[in-house]
């Protein structure tokens, strides 16, 4: 008895708290909207993973060609500063450079994995949040049996939302490696880290020119 | 209908114990456990309470080898040949009955932690797949209802009364957790059996156990293996992996919208 009486309220909480949700009040500001502007982008890179004449290049172009059409809304400058933060503002703009081509590179063969993987999933739009000039859209990739939540934080730029990290699940892509790297320049030093992505890079090449 | 009936009366019994606890974390005003806002910069350093101690690492290694092995040359391979017999959409439904079984203990935890309207939407969403969703074969109340999934577990009770971690934990053929949470997967594993339609015989439970976990693997084929490649010290990555996602499945609810506050 007591118990479907606090069922009872339970219930009714709920449905009061559902509709203290509802979706209220317009943007404050004036920025463009960064799903507006990420959506377009989403969508041909999935359908770029989708092109079957790109499955027929081998994996080396297949990189090159996803990393092109990734590069158009990922700011790989800010993801290397990122991942590399508090050593990157050590750095000559030289060493810069070369940090960031060389995670460039590590980061192109995320995207040859998601060729072969990829198998019809559909990118929906669940949400978006902005603070200031940062700003994540939450997307889920759904296909019939299960859907991954994989959030895109974004900087504006000039006007244009650039991503700077992909969080998937919670987990994100910098924070990851930033962790791995901060281990290896504290225990090894910072050359021994550029070694050890080469290495990386070598060995993952070596791996899908095998496949 | 009746693993229902025995569930609520579970519940009840549960209820009457916990009732004090209850009353004390209602008064205690309970406070969320961890808040990571991913737009903040500070998010990118070591997150406070994310950062749990791993004092005895070298072991938690070795352990970590050992799953390893473990999952690349017995789990994987039965998951693999398993996935082959079972189409996916069945896997699914497997997956969907184990979870839906688990509601009752998520509901009671949503109490325990002061979550009152959560435990309403877990108890709802029990109600519907159980009966709706045939003994929670389909997800109906997620597809239908717009209800989705709510999690909540023991440990993160624990956490909510207060807890600590203790410390990082990688558990032989369970993988990452830390002392307090994988106490809790003990308790809420204990409470599970306690309404269990098979809890007298343990050579059936063990087999569900083994069934379970073999059919969640299967629908989860190959993303370790993606996962150990791409990183340059897995147990660091896994390490990292398990926290940020904890921290996820924890955040209950939105950070704050700055821009919808007007600010």
């Amino acid at each position: 008895m007591l118990f479907s009486t606090i069922k009872k309220a339970l219930f009714f909480f709920t449905f009061f708290l559902f509709a203290c949700n509802l979706p209220g009040g317009e943007k404050a500001f004036a920025s463009p909207d960064p799903t507006e502007q990420f959506k377009p982008f989403l969508e041909k890179v999935v359908g770029n993973l989708a092109d079957p004449a790109l499955k027929k290049l081998s994996k080396k172009e297949q990189a090159a060609h996803m990393i092109k059409v990734v590069k158009e809304r990922f700011d790989f400058t800010e993801m290397s500063k990122r991942v590399l933060n508090p050593k990157w503002r050590e750095l000559s703009a030289q060493e810069q450079n070369e940090f960031q081509d060389l995670f460039t590179q590590l980061l192109q063969f995320v995207y040859v994995g998601k060729i072969e993987d990829y198998s019809g999933q559909k990118v929906q739009f669940t949400q978006q949040r902005m603070r200031g000039p940062r700003a994540e859209v939450q997307t889920e990739l759904v296909d019939a049996n299960r859907s991954i939540a994989i959030s895109y934080l974004l900087k504006l730029e000039n006007g244009q939302w650039m991503a700077y990290d992909v969080v998937v699940e919670g987990m994100s892509l910098v924070r990851n490696y930033r962790e791995e790297f901060i281990k290896i320049i504290t225990n090894d030093g910072y050359s021994q880290l550029v070694k050890q992505i080469q290495s990386k890079v070598n060995e993952l090449e070596k791996q899908y020119t095998e496949k | 209908m009746i693993k229902t009936t025995l569930s609520s009366l579970w519940i009840s019994q549960v209820m009457r114990g916990g009732r004090l606890a209850l009353v004390a974390v209602l008064l205690l005003n309970a406070t969320p456990v961890l808040a990571v806002d991913l737009l903040d910069d500070a998010s990118y350093e070591s997150v406070p309470g994310e950062m749990v101690a791993d004092p005895i690492e070298p072991l938690n290694r070795a352990f970590f080898a050992f799953n390893d092995t473990f999952y690349l040359w017995v789990l994987d391979p039965v998951a693999s040949g398993y996935s082959m017999i079972l189409p996916e959409d069945i896997r699914g439904c497997v997956d969907n009955f184990f979870y839906n079984l688990a509601e009752p203990v998520r509901a009671v935890n949503c109490l325990l932690q002061g979550r009152i309207s959560d435990s309403g939407i877990v108890l709802t969403r029990f109600v519907i797949n159980s009966v709706f969703g045939v003994f929670g074969l389909a997800d109906a109340a997620a597809h239908e209802f717009k209800l989705d999934p709510v999690h909540a577990a023991f440990g993160e009770t624990l956490a909510v009364w207060g807890v600590g971690d203790g410390l990082y934990l990688v558990v032989p053929f369970f993988g990452p957790s830390t002392a307090r949470d994988f106490l809790g997967v003990g308790v809420d594993t204990f409470a599970m059996t306690t309404y269990y339609p098979w809890r007298d015989d343990d050579m059936t439970l063990v087999s569900l156990a083994i069934a379970q976990r073999v059919n969640t693997t299967s629908l989860h084929l190959g993303e370790y293996q993606d996962m150990k490649s791409m990183s340059f010290d897995p147990y660091i990555a896994f390490r990292s992996g398990y926290f940020q996602m904890r921290s996820k499945r924890r955040q209950h609810g939105q950070p704050v919208d700055e821009a919808q506050l007007g600010n």
